[in-house]
């Protein structure tokens, strides 16, 4: 037969299919599946899930589900919070000692003064930080996430919150790649793959900046310890800090959802479609996986990607910081003019410099901060006693409570980082949803705080 | 000074204006011509709409379906002609062969683009025609022929008309005249001849439409008496053998019998009987993934403290479905 003959006889016998031949073509398969299960597995007795039915009622039900949601949160932010703060300050030590020993090494064999302050005041701190401040709460939090994952709970946490997504247009898993979030919004984005829906999935990759990341985190605890915590007993401290940050987790959340909803009825119109959830069942989970997992997929691969961006950030701020212009230096001239718009949004000059710089990696922003406060040449820790970062925020640089509230409102609400941005590129690769991820996020960041500042001094709290 | 820059910018709007293919007036010529073509083509719908019907298209008809005042309607009529895509007669529109080739290629692309932003776009019903309508005027032979396949070559769009094949022919409606239907059972009308008019228009005026489920009472040699379970209708044999009809799609009668699994009660086990033909492309694919295949057991197993979703056990596997999603599957409790 010629080709077109065999095509042409295709053609005709395609239209005597019934329209149901590819549920038949499934179902056979099944079927013969289930005739090869039967044959090679003997079970001794019908498998009942009534342990895992107990949990799912436990986890589901209207009393406790909610409860248990909102406590196991809490108590991974308080692990974190907690215990980063410890580890961190050790590897700080040990970073910045390398450091101090490279500087003297450089100036010992009489290498110029801004090579060794390039190199190592600039480049190699900007990375000593992102390190010290980064990779603590990565190594908490992402075993803690995969804890949750292997054991097979984070379905149902989709599974619990999906009528507020449904209501808001978007799809119940975008409730996991929000978790995801919260370790590095660049691989939420890229979690987003679990939706399967392209609109859906849209949303969850634009709104996931709403959900602030680990390196938005310190941020969040010195602003929620220096700020809020500290009118409390010491030995409450930890406590309250995560408590704010958890405020300020679920004002992200309400943003997520308002974010959906008002992209689901502009840019990305219509209604939620398939929607299809699997609830593995509980696994005891596989500790060695959990390490490999969170270690070295997520924490080493994230690390990895801030280390990239916060080497050309430190160069850059050590540049400004070094250049004198008058009696100052640049990034305080930088700081100077940027200082009307800064404090229209109830921030100032210094803050808005900060997340400019800090477009590669968020989490260089205290230091920077810091850095330009004190008029210092390079990114120090500053003081590290929180009576005294107080009152260098509060009496050195008039610093109100409105200041904190707004920068922890920015910190949650403002662009995405570059690594994210280019993630988002990359999984849309558009460079439209990208562009709309960065103009979204900023708008509402700058709106906000500066409604939330024109209120207070409109009533005169501040 | 001040010349060389009036110079310069004068020659910059001028080649702003001019340059080939990116200049303003290549950009309004390629406009215009996309929007003659849209004309052209909606016209040639409406005539083949027309003609399916059974009815012939009038310049009126045409002005008011295109919205358009009467002098443009002539001189669109008039370019037609001189295409060779259509002739008029006293006051009636015949398509030639030619625009009838043309009219069923843009009714393909139209109903084979509705069935892609259903079933793989998933865009909700209603705004399937429009954005449809926007995307079918650019597409040639080769593309739809592509689109065809990656769909699966599907023959009907997702409002259950049929898709032209790619010769260019609506398949025939697989029906039989009613005074040659036998079964006792229930029958769907699929065609209305409408020649010759006087059988045609007592048809109608007894009431049946296209699309109707009907099922015979009584037969003799004057008179077939029909039922649609509500009003009775009685046609003469002559008349009858003007109106075909054939069963009714398997999955109808599977669902005669069958609930939808949204309804199935908490303590209660169903069997799948039939995923509703409106679930079609990517959502069904991931359902037959599932396993939620005809025959499976499939009970709910957990209820979300809102009441959606509801989780099932099937297979041995816990599956959310919002209601909207077990709306759409068919079981039999049992």
């Amino acid at each position: 037969m010629e080709a077109n003959e065999i095509l042409a006889k295709a053609e005709s016998l395609r239209n005597n299919l019934s329209t149901g031949f590819r549920d038949e073509i499934v179902k056979s398969l099944y079927t013969e599946a289930e005739n090869i299960a039967k044959r090679a597995v003997k079970s001794t007795s019908d498998k009942k899930y009534d342990f895992d039915q107990k949990i799912d009622r436990l986890v589901t039900s209207p009393y406790t589900g909610l409860p248990i949601m909102l406590l196991l949160l809490g108590l991974i932010i308080w692990l974190t919070v907690s215990g980063a703060n410890v580890v961190s300050s050790w590897i700080a030590v040990v970073l910045f000692g390398i450091g101090d020993y490279g500087r003297a090494l450089f100036n010992q064999i009489g290498i110029p003064w801004w090579i060794t302050g390039f190199l190592w005041d600039g480049v190699y701190l900007g990375l000593a930080w992102v390190v010290s401040v980064m990779l603590p709460p990565m190594m908490i939090f992402f075993p803690a996430f995969t804890f949750l994952e292997d054991l097979g709970y984070l379905p149902r946490v989709a599974f619990n919150m999906d009528w507020m997504f449904k209501k808001t247009g978007a799809h119940g898993k975008q409730s996991l790649t929000m978790a995801m979030g919260f370790g590095c919004n660049a691989a939420g984005v890229i979690a987003t793959r679990v939706i399967d829906s392209p609109r859906e999935r849209l949303i969850a990759i634009l709104t996931n900046n709403f959900v602030p990341c680990n390196g938005r985190f310190p941020t969040l605890i010195m602003l929620a310890t220096v700020f809020v915590a500290a009118s409390f007993p010491p030995a409450l401290t930890s406590l309250i800090a995560a408590a704010t940050v958890v405020g300020v987790v679920l004002i992200g959340v309400m943003f997520t959802f308002i974010a959906s909803w008002v992209l689901s009825r502009t840019v990305l119109k219509g209604e939620a479609s398939a929607f299809t959830l699997e609830l593995p069942p509980y696994r005891r989970p596989n500790v060695s996986r959990i390490l490999y997992t969170s270690i070295i997929d997520r924490t080493i691969f994230v690390l990895w990607r801030a280390m990239q961006t916060a080497a050309p950030a430190g160069a850059i701020i050590w540049v400004l910081a070094n250049i004198p212009i008058a009696d100052s230096n640049l990034a305080r001239a930088i700081a100077d003019w940027l200082n009307p718009f800064g404090l229209l949004l109830g921030l100032d000059g210094v803050i808005i410099l900060a997340y400019i710089i800090a477009i590669p990696a968020n989490e260089i922003v205290v230091p920077t901060m810091m850095m330009v406060y004190m008029g210092a040449g390079m990114m120090i820790n500053g003081p590290t006693n929180n009576t005294e970062i107080f009152n260098l925020l509060v009496n050195g640089n008039g610093w109100t409570m409105l200041t904190a509230v707004n920068l922890m409102l920015f910190a949650l609400l403002h662009n995405p980082c570059a690594t994210t941005i280019m993630t988002i590129y990359k999984e849309t690769k558009s460079l439209k949803w990208a562009t709309l991820s960065v103009v979204m996020t900023l708008g509402t960041a700058i709106v906000v705080t500066f409604l939330t500042a024109s209120i207070a001094r409109l009533l005169g709290w501040v | 000074m001040n010349i060389t820059i009036w110079l310069v910018l004068t020659i910059i709007l001028l080649a702003v204006i001019f340059i080939p293919r990116v200049g303003l007036i290549a950009i309004y010529k390629t406009y215009r011509i996309a929007q003659a073509r849209e004309q052209v083509e909606d016209a040639l719908k409406h005539l083949l709409d027309r003609e399916q019907q059974g009815r012939h298209a009038s310049p009126e008809s045409l002005g008011g379906t295109l919205d358009m005042p009467r002098g443009n309607v002539t001189r669109l009529i008039e370019d037609m002609e001189t295409q060779g895509l259509l002739e008029s007669r006293g006051t009636n529109l015949f398509l030639t062969t030619e625009g009838e080739r043309w009219a069923m290629h843009v009714v393909r692309a139209h109903r084979l683009w509705e069935r892609y932003l259903t079933d793989e776009a998933r865009m909700p019903l209603e705004k399937v025609h429009g954005e449809a309508q926007r995307r079918e005027h650019s597409f040639t032979d080769a593309q739809l022929n592509d689109l065809d396949a990656a769909l699966g070559h599907p023959t009907r769009d997702p409002h259950g008309d049929p898709i032209p094949t790619r010769e260019g022919t609506l398949l025939k409606a697989e029906g039989m005249p009613l005074t040659a239907w036998q079964s006792e059972g229930p029958a769907r009308i699929v065609h209305l001849e409408d020649e010759p008019a006087l059988a045609f228009e007592q048809i109608l005026a007894a009431g049946l439409r296209l699309g109707q489920t009907i099922r015979i009472l009584d037969r003799n040699s004057q008179r077939i008496l029909l039922t649609d379970g509500e009003t009775e209708y009685r046609l003469a044999p002559a008349v009858a053998a003007n109106v075909s009809v054939a069963a009714l799609p398997e999955s109808e009668i599977a669902k005669a019998s069958a609930i939808p699994l949204v309804e199935l009660q908490h303590d209660q086990r169903g069997e799948i009987v039939i995923l509703d033909d409106a679930v079609q492309g990517f959502t069904r694919r991931r359902f037959l993934d599932l396993g939620l295949t005809p025959g499976t057991t499939i009970y709910p197993e957990l209820q979300n403290f809102f009441g959606d979703p509801r989780a099932y056990r099937v297979r041995g596997t816990l599956i959310a479905l919002r209601k909207d999603q077990a709306a759409q599957i068919w079981v039999k409790p049992i």
